[in-house]
């Protein structure tokens, strides 16, 4: 009736160190929460302001670099 | 690399950095703050950055260090005066996840730092132990070892310690179904 019955067992946890072995599917629940708490925040709107400083930054650097250039023509 | 494909790789990167830089700081305002900083400091130290390695290892780092340099202090503070984001962070659209998500959130921001930090960087971020290790400057066991106890202690936060506790979630009843009820109890 469950075709997943052929599998192996789990393998033993490779983490020896500790004393606490979690349920494969504790691991599996943990994680999935890790990655909604995650994803959550990633996909939230990024502040203008980051791109505000960045083009700033750029635009100070393109300005420095066309002084130099000017100023090694002169 | 030219100033405008670094430009470009610091844009793709801002929101892992922040979404890192909360977990980290349990405050999106101080997130906030701390990805402007990491901003400056990359675009200051451009030219340390070796082309073909992880743009986002490196800038991690830098937000990992700029932060227990500058904020960690802060950070307490700010989650003494009006909570952590758990609290007030909208959730959207998370029917998908088992467990709430402001209770995950909550059990995540009462892991030691050195546990939630490697917790996020391994399990959500995409970085992988060897690149944890590095940005934190330990050995990949002890990755290992932080990652272990971080799970262990959210499985015991949360009371999700026992196969039964997931009963409820549709989803885990299925993955429980799929796997058999050979490992259970054990």
């Amino acid at each position: 009736m469950n075709l997943m019955n052929a599998d192996p067992p789990e393998a033993a946890p490779v983490d020896s160190d500790e004393d606490v072995v979690l349920d494969p599917r504790v691991q599996e629940s943990i994680g999935r929460s890790l990655k909604a708490h995650y994803e959550d925040l990633v996909t939230a709107p990024i502040p203008d302001r980051f791109l505000a400083l960045l083009a700033q930054l750029e635009a100070t650097e393109r300005r420095l670099s066309t002084e130099d250039g000017a100023n090694e023509r002169s | 690399m030219s100033a405008a494909d670094f430009k470009e790789g610091l844009i793709a990167e801002i929101p892992n950095l922040r979404a890192f830089a909360a977990s980290l700081s349990g405050s999106m305002q101080l997130a906030d703050d701390l990805v402007q900083d990491t901003l400056l400091k990359a675009w200051g130290n451009a030219e340390k950055f070796q082309p073909g390695t992880s743009l986002r290892a490196w800038l991690f780092t830098i937000l990992r260090n700029t932060y227990y340099s500058l904020y960690r202090k802060r950070g307490r503070e700010v989650q003494d005066s009006d909570g952590t984001y758990a609290d007030r962070l909208a959730t959207h659209g998370n029917q998908e996840s088992h467990l709430d998500l402001a209770d995950f959130r909550k059990a995540l921001a009462k892991l030691p730092e050195e546990q939630r930090e490697v917790l996020i960087m391994v399990g959500a971020t995409g970085l992988s132990y060897e690149e944890t290790a590095e940005i934190c400057g330990v050995a990949i066991g002890t990755i290992k070892s932080r990652v272990n106890r971080a799970r262990a202690k959210l499985a015991e936060l949360l009371s999700i310690g026992g196969v039964d506790d997931l009963g409820p979630d549709r989803r885990i009843t299925a993955a429980v179904q799929r796997a058999g009820p050979e490992t259970v109890g054990s």
